[in-house]
């Protein structure tokens, strides 16, 4: 009931919004104004329409498909905190361990109920409170009579006009009535089992749901005043089962002497989801005398003052019929099924939640410990907090504002996207924020607020949330397929800023630069980035690494190698060092002389082996005298540099012995096109010719 | 050119022992000619096309090497990319219910076949990104050699070359030429040749050779050929393109071996008509020669000395060794054969700043040289004379550093000795393939009283270089050396002393120093009145014989002397470094005064020489050099093309990048300038007005794209970093993550920058 009054306020909000926006004609204000003439009228209509026509259009369109697929949760904005009905009471104990937990008991639940166990009830009595005991106790039986029926609502065939229901008498008992629960000893109540065959699908039908119908009748008492008329209305109202229906029809004719108080609880969904667990119940009965309401005069409406009986009444007075289910392995043993845990009921149900409400209405159940009338009151809540009489008026500038329309509400719905904003802050808020194609004026008013509501003229449908969301998986940003992962990077935000308190002053037209105000203006890095070698998007992992900023880029490296190959009069090994070196400057960027002594040491470290393998130790020591040479080195660091290096080579044996001939290829190579051309045996005789 | 042709008959007197009897020449002389010229063209064309085509298959195989290469690296690519785990794209999204349910049908001619189709499925728009020409990244400038050749001619759009057809024959004026262009009669050193070889077939043919000659010379020119590319620099006359710097050394003396057989007069007579600008006939036939001279298989240029690693090193003197190293290392970069300085000075005219050889008294171990009887004497003799020129020696070292006393290190290093003796003797062994010593000759002369002892050719420039360095500390060179001990090394370097003198130089008497503070304030301040914006580009002055006086190039350019400068230490004009303990971001900083980079080799307090590792230093007014620059985002600019976005905030004044790029000549930009005017995009930045430009167009940084602006968040400042001008763009005012940056182009009005064309045009209105 309570979310069904819910529902009925946005569906309230979104005719309204329609009638407030695009017709505004009809709106309070208008009332005042004079009849002009028909034409001026349109002609205004026509302007009006042509300002805010499309952009109501559009966030129309927005509004139901986030409603649809969610992008985000306005509860979690942080305007709109009160939206979030949960706390955060239990952080501070949990554990990540508990989810798990939580997880493994659902699990555990969810498997056990399983078809093999049969349904066991056992009947504490039928409660109703409006008897008078004292005065006829004596003539009154203190027992009904309870007739349980099991209802099998089957799949609709092809023929049939409606679905077809079977009723399945399970059994009958006698049940006291109004019994004192202190005096009667808990194994004297009456008690049924429902055999788990009858769950199983039955040949003829696919049967779609089960549940149980309790007829409970009271015999030589008749009594019209039709206490519980309201609740029955109510429930009705909802319930347009044709199972009903035919129910309700069947038992006018017999309600002469017996008043008969029927209920009904779904045992087995049409997901075929178990919904009544172990527990104890108490069920609330409706009276059969009852005119239903017809399906064509029921309507949505709101509740707002407190002159229905709320729907918790119905437990303190009745009539109401109290019992323990409980599902056993056989008909005489203990319960297998866990308890009921209404939680988990409704997390199995999460996916259908309209529906599991609807069978709750239906029955006028509630689970005595339950949960979840906890959720639906809190709920009621709500929609109750901002309760003043605040009135706000939107008035509408357009055709260079000369003309205004207003429209007066007492809500505080967000006209477009029906957002319950429940503060006028939070509603001004998420006007500006949501729907910046308007300019939002905030004018306090004596009754509450007026709204000046324009057309942003520098909207320029620029995103201003992360480029990469829309770049990384073009069109996925807002998939309807559920979540989808939009970036290949989690950003975790630990951010505590300094937040102004929420005033409304924030919203008042400022006097200077409106238009600069307006301009979706945010810092930050509101755009997508290329790679400046390859023109390639950046993509959000790529964000903090600067991968063009080396100060050796591959071409350079290449380059310098190339350039000293140039040289014709530079023997192989120096080039060699000279190209070692040369990378290990690069890489280093080396700028100061007095860097040498630790650049070399490094160079040894990090090159000694290659040297040692390319055999290019004598090089290396002319390139150390070399820079000793331009004063850039000490004796002590070529000392030292080349005990390393020895050090580097006894550290590497088998280069020294095994691949003897490896290196002397290698050394060969190194001499370069003096060897190739050479061809060994003319060796001896240029190098004594070259001796001179 | 027409009257070498007359007078070419008439030296027919050349060496040409081969060709028997050259033709008298006055013998009809324009008949052979004629026939000669036809001849050469004919053999020239054909060489050409063969030329074309051997070109062709080089480009052809090129070109499937680099295929060969880019497949591979997609190869390398797809491998990655399947193993990344890819989210699927649910294909529902575009199945629904949308109205894009197009059908796309193929349908055939004949009847056989049916029409197939297919549901339609567009691909989202991905949005377009602005132009940009390729570049290379570069964080340091890169000097560049001006181009006078027109490499191509800039296509811009037929509009722009059809409005301006004056364009095009100016930009052309302006070069010496356009690549390709000289193609036609264009006669390279390896073409010559081998029309020179073409031709003498004919006259063979004519003169009867034998047929044995022409294929020897066959087989020599196949040998030659390789060698060609190396000596063909010096040799073009008149069309020498290419590379500068092939060469260290531009000397070089080609000893004219053997004459071989030189082909006939008429020959280079036709050669010489046909392509006057290759020179006279005479001319032709030395080069013909030169080209002949059988390349000898190690020659190797006089200065270039075989590795000293390599088998076939051998026995020269320090410099020679040394050369390479000396002569392309850039004492600026730290580099060989740098990016920057196209000259580099030679080490020789440094002095020792400390002088910290020492002597070692101690003995090294117990085969020590010094034990020996005259060592000592012989050491200190030397040492004596090394003394007196070293007043201000340093003090002793800590005796860890060096040599290890005695009780240190002589197992590992006789160990070690031990070691390399064998190894280099079986390096020997395999090398020649004969148990014969390397050395058979030498062996009376170095006959000493212990034992023979061989002394490779590497080993004698070894100890030649290292005794330049370490003097008479044989222990040390020994050590350094690994093949011999100090007894051996004290041996070879008695005898080797008699020949080789270890000129040593005196040390320079430092005066002391002076308090001049004070004076450099003033300098400071008078260099920045003077100068008006004039800044010059520094070049190390090197002038022996004077201090740095008004002479001094750095004192006319109005710099001052750097660390790399050759002049004393205690040179008036040398910039002295700060002394500060604090930032160095304020006018209190003399450097900073200066507009100059600290020197982390002066200025030893402020920081700017410690923390290698790390990004914080104290010192801010070092951050060029150390590339602390800040991380730059490309993005589509909010104002035109690209632009550059900073990704972290900055506060005011803080360094955000250097401006990197080539660096041109002014001559170099000028011509640049209009290529680059037309395509109306500029990256052009003025270093100091008289010498450089900085041209980021081809290779560059991030900060290339950022844009002009009149209200700017950045200012570009020309700061002289250890001895170079670098730009440097910092922030003008606090900027925000995410912000586009801009600097004016205009920063400083008079001079500094070319800017792009549009601006520049209204300036000058």
């Amino acid at each position: 009931m309570p979310s069904a009054r819910n529902s009925g306020h946005i569906m309230s909000g979104a005719s309204c919004k329609a009638n407030g926006a695009v017709y505004p004609a009809s709106s309070a204000m208008m009332n005042s104004v004079k009849k002009p003439k028909m034409e001026q009228i349109q002609a205004d209509h026509e302007l009006f329409l042509q300002a805010f026509e499309k952009p109501t259009q559009i966030y129309r369109f927005l509004r139901t498909r986030n409603l649809i697929a969610p992008i985000f949760l306005h509860r979690t904005l942080t305007f709109m905190s009160h939206r979030n009905g949960r706390s955060n009471a239990k952080r501070k104990a949990f554990k990540v361990d508990d989810m798990l937990q939580t997880v493994e008991k659902m699990k555990g639940e969810q498997d056990s109920p399983s078809l093999s166990s049969h349904l066991q009830l056992t009947f504490t009595g039928f409660f109703h409170k409006d008897e008078k005991p004292s005065q006829n106790s004596e003539n009154e039986q203190n027992s009904v009579s309870l007739e349980v029926l099991l209802v099998k609502v089957c799949h609709k065939k092809r023929k049939d006009v409606s679905c077809p229901v079977k009723q399945v008498p399970t059994g009958k008992k006698q049940v006291p009535l109004n019994p004192d629960s202190n005096q009667t000893k808990p194994g004297s109540y009456p008690s049924l089992l429902v055999s788990s065959n009858e769950f199983e699908p039955s040949n003829s039908h696919m049967v779609k749901s089960y549940s149980l119908l309790f007829r409970v009748s009271r015999t030589g008492r008749r009594d019209t005043n039709g206490l519980v008329n309201g609740e029955a209305n109510e429930n009705i109202d909802v319930t347009d089962t044709p199972s009903r229906k035919k129910r309700s029809l069947s038992h006018r004719e017999e309600g002469e002497t017996t008043e008969t108080y029927v209920a009904q609880m779904t045992v087995f969904d049409k997901n075929r989801r178990l919904q009544l667990l172990d527990g104890e119940y108490e069920v609330s009965m409706q009276g059969m005398e009852d005119s239903p309401v017809s399906k064509k005069r029921a309507t949505w409406e709101t509740i707002l003052d407190g002159k229905r009986l709320p729907p918790f009444e119905t437990f303190s007075q009745g009539p109401t019929l109290q019992f323990t289910l409980r599902w056993t392995g056989d008909a005489s043993g203990k319960s297998t099924a866990p308890v009921a845990k209404p939680l988990a009921t409704r997390n199995s149900d999460s996916s259908s939640p309209m529906e599991t409400r609807t069978s709750n209405h239906r029955t006028a159940l509630m689970m005595k410990e339950s949960v979840s009338t906890d959720i639906q009151t809190r709920k009621e809540q709500v929609p109750c907090e901002p309760r003043q009489k605040l009135r706000i008026f939107y008035q509408f500038l357009y055709n260079n504002n000369t003309r205004q329309q207003t429209e007066a509400r007492d809500d505080l719905h967000c006209p477009w996207c029906t957002l319950n904003c429940s503060k006028l802050y939070s509603l001004l808020k998420h006007l500006k924020l949501s729907h910046s194609r308007f300019i939002f004026n905030y004018v306090p008013h004596p009754k509450g607020a007026r709204i000046d509501v324009s057309i942003n003229e520098c909207y320029d449908g620029s995103y201003v949330g992360n480029p990469q969301d829309i770049h990384s998986q073009p069109g996925f940003a807002f998939s309807r397929n559920g979540p989808v992962k939009r970036t290949a990077v989690t950003h975790i935000l630990v951010c505590r800023p300094k937040r102004t308190k929420p005033s409304l002053s924030e919203f008042l037209e400022s006097d200077d630069g409106e238009l600069e105000q307006q301009r979706t203006y945010v810092s930050g890095h509101n755009r997508l980035y290329f790679h400046s070698d390859s023109c390639m998007p950046l993509r959000p992992q790529e964000m903090e690494v600067d991968s063009e900023d080396e100060r050796d880029p591959e071409w350079l490296r290449e380059k310098t190698a190339t350039q000293l190959d140039e040289f014709t009069d530079v023997n192989e090994g120096e080039k060699e060092v000279m190209k070692l070196w040369n990378l290990h400057v690069m890489k280093h960027g080396f700028i100061a002389d007095n860097q040498m002594n630790q650049a070399i040491m490094l160079f040894v470290e990090n090159r000694g082996a290659h040297i040692i393998r390319r055999n290019l130790c004598r090089n290396f020591l002319l390139h150390l005298v070399s820079m000793h040479d331009f004063n850039l080195v000490s004796t002590a660091t070529i000392d030292r540099a080349m005990a390393r290096l020895r050090q580097i080579q006894e550290e590497l044996p088998d280069i020294e012995e095994d691949q003897q001939d490896q290196t002397l290829v290698s050394a060969a190579a190194c001499n370069g096109n003096a060897v190739t051309s050479s061809g060994g045996k003319q060796g001896k005789r240029t190098k004594s010719a070259l001796t001179d | 050119m027409e009257e070498t042709a007359a007078a070419a008959p008439a030296p027919s007197t050349g060496v040409t022992p081969p060709t028997p009897r050259p033709q008298p020449a006055s013998f009809v002389p324009s008949r052979s000619l004629l026939e000669w010229r036809r001849r050469v063209k004919s053999e020239y064309m054909r060489l050409r096309q063969l030329k074309r085509l051997k070109k062709a298959e080089e480009v052809k195989t090129l070109f499937m090497s680099n295929r060969q290469k880019i497949e591979q690296q997609t190869n390398l690519l797809n491998s990655e990319w399947s193993k990344l785990r890819i989210q699927s794209i649910p294909l529902s999204t575009s199945g629904g219910a949308l109205a894009n349910k197009k059908m796309c049908t193929v349908e055939f001619g004949f009847p056989g076949f049916k029409a197939q189709a297919i549901a339609m499925r567009p691909l989202s728009t991905v949005a377009g990104i602005p132009f940009m020409y390729s570049w290379s990244p570069l964080q340091h400038n890169f000097m560049v050699e001006d181009e006078t050749f027109l490499h191509n001619i800039p296509y811009m759009g037929d509009e722009v070359l059809e409005q301006d057809e004056a364009f095009l024959e100016e930009l052309i004026d302006n070069y010496d030429g356009v690549h390709g262009d000289r193609e036609g009669g264009f006669i390279s050193d390896e073409i010559f040749k081998e029309l020179v070889e073409a031709l003498s077939q004919y006259s063979d043919h004519e003169e009867e050779e034998e047929e044995e000659e022409v294929t020897v010379k066959k087989d020599e020119e196949r040998v030659m050929r390789r060698s060609a590319a190396e000596g063909s620099e010096e040799n073009k006359a008149g069309a020498v393109t290419f590379i500068r710097r092939k060469r260290r050394s531009t000397a070089e003396v080609r000893d004219v071996s053997s004459s071989k057989k030189i082909p006939n007069e008429q020959i280079f007579t036709a050669i010489a008509s046909m392509f006057p600008y290759k020179g006279t006939t005479e001319e032709l036939k030395e080069k013909y020669k030169d080209l002949l001279e059988p390349p000898s298989p190690v020659k190797l240029p006089p200065l270039c000395t075989p590795n000293l690693d390599g088998p076939f090193a051998k026995s020269v003197q320090r410099e020679q060794s040394l050369h390479s190293f000396h002569t392309l290392f850039c004492r600026r970069c730290f580099k060989y054969d740098c990016f920057l300085h196209p000259f580099h000075a030679t080490p020789n005219v440094y002095k020792r700043k400390s002088k910290e050889i020492r002597m070692e008294t101690e003995p090294c171990g117990v085969d020590c040289f010094l034990l020996q009887k005259g060592a000592k004497e012989f050491v200190d003799q030397n040492m004596l004379r090394s003394q007196r020129s070293r007043r201000r020696r340093r003090q002793q070292r800590p005796t860890s550093s060096t040599c290890a006393g005695p009780s240190g290190s002589p197992e590992e290093g006789k160990e070690g000795d031990s070691d390399h003796e064998t190894t280099s003797s079986s390096e020997g062994n395999s090398r020649c393939q004969t148990p014969t010593k390397p050395h058979p000759g030498d062996e009376d002369g170095e006959q000493q009283a212990c034992c023979v002892v061989q002394w490779s050719g590497a080993e004698e420039s070894l100890f030649r270089v290292l005794h330049g360095t370490y003097f008479n500390n044989f222990c040390s060179i020994a050590r350094l050396i690994g093949t011999k001990n100090c007894k051996e090394v004290y041996e070879f370097a008695v005898k080797e002393v008699l020949i080789h003198r270890v000129p040593l130089e005196d040390g320079g008497i430092s005066p002391q120093k002076k308090k001049r503070k004070h004076r450099l304030w003033a300098k400071i301040q008078l260099k920045k009145d003077n100068s008006s914006n004039q800044v010059y580009n520094y070049q190390p002055c090197d002038h022996p014989d004077h201090p740095c006086d008004s002479s001094c190039p750095c004192v006319m350019t109005q710099n001052f002397c750097e660390k790399f400068c050759q002049c004393e230490h205690e040179c008036q004009n040398r910039f002295p470094g700060c002394r500060c303990k604090t930032q160095c971001n304020t006018k209190q900083c003399p450097c900073y005064l200066a507009v100059r980079e600290c020197d982390p080799d002066l200025c030893m307090t402020c920081g700017a020489a410690d923390h290698w590792d790390s990004k914080a230093v104290s010192c801010k007014n070092c951050s060029i050099q150390r590339g602390l620059k800040k991380h730059l985002l490309l993005a589509p600019s909010d104002v035109a093309g690209w632009g550059t976005f900073i990704k972290e905030p900055v506060q005011k004044n803080e360094f955000i990048s250097e401006y990197c790029g080539e660096l041109i000549s002014q001559d170099e930009a000028d011509r640049r300038g209009r290529i680059y005017d037309k395509y109306m995009s500029s990256f052009l930045f003025n270093l100091n007005n008289v010498d450089f430009v900085v041209d980021a167009t081809r290779k560059g940084n991030k900060i290339r794209f950022a844009n002009h602006s009149v209200n700017p968040n950045c200012y570009a400042k020309v700061v002289m970093v250890n001895g170079d001008h670098r730009i440097g763009i910092f922030a003008k005012r606090a900027i925000l993550q995410g912000e586009e940056l801009f600097f004016d182009y205009r920063y400083s009005q008079a001079d500094a920058l070319k800017y792009v064309g549009i601006e520049r045009e209204v300036d000058m209105a």
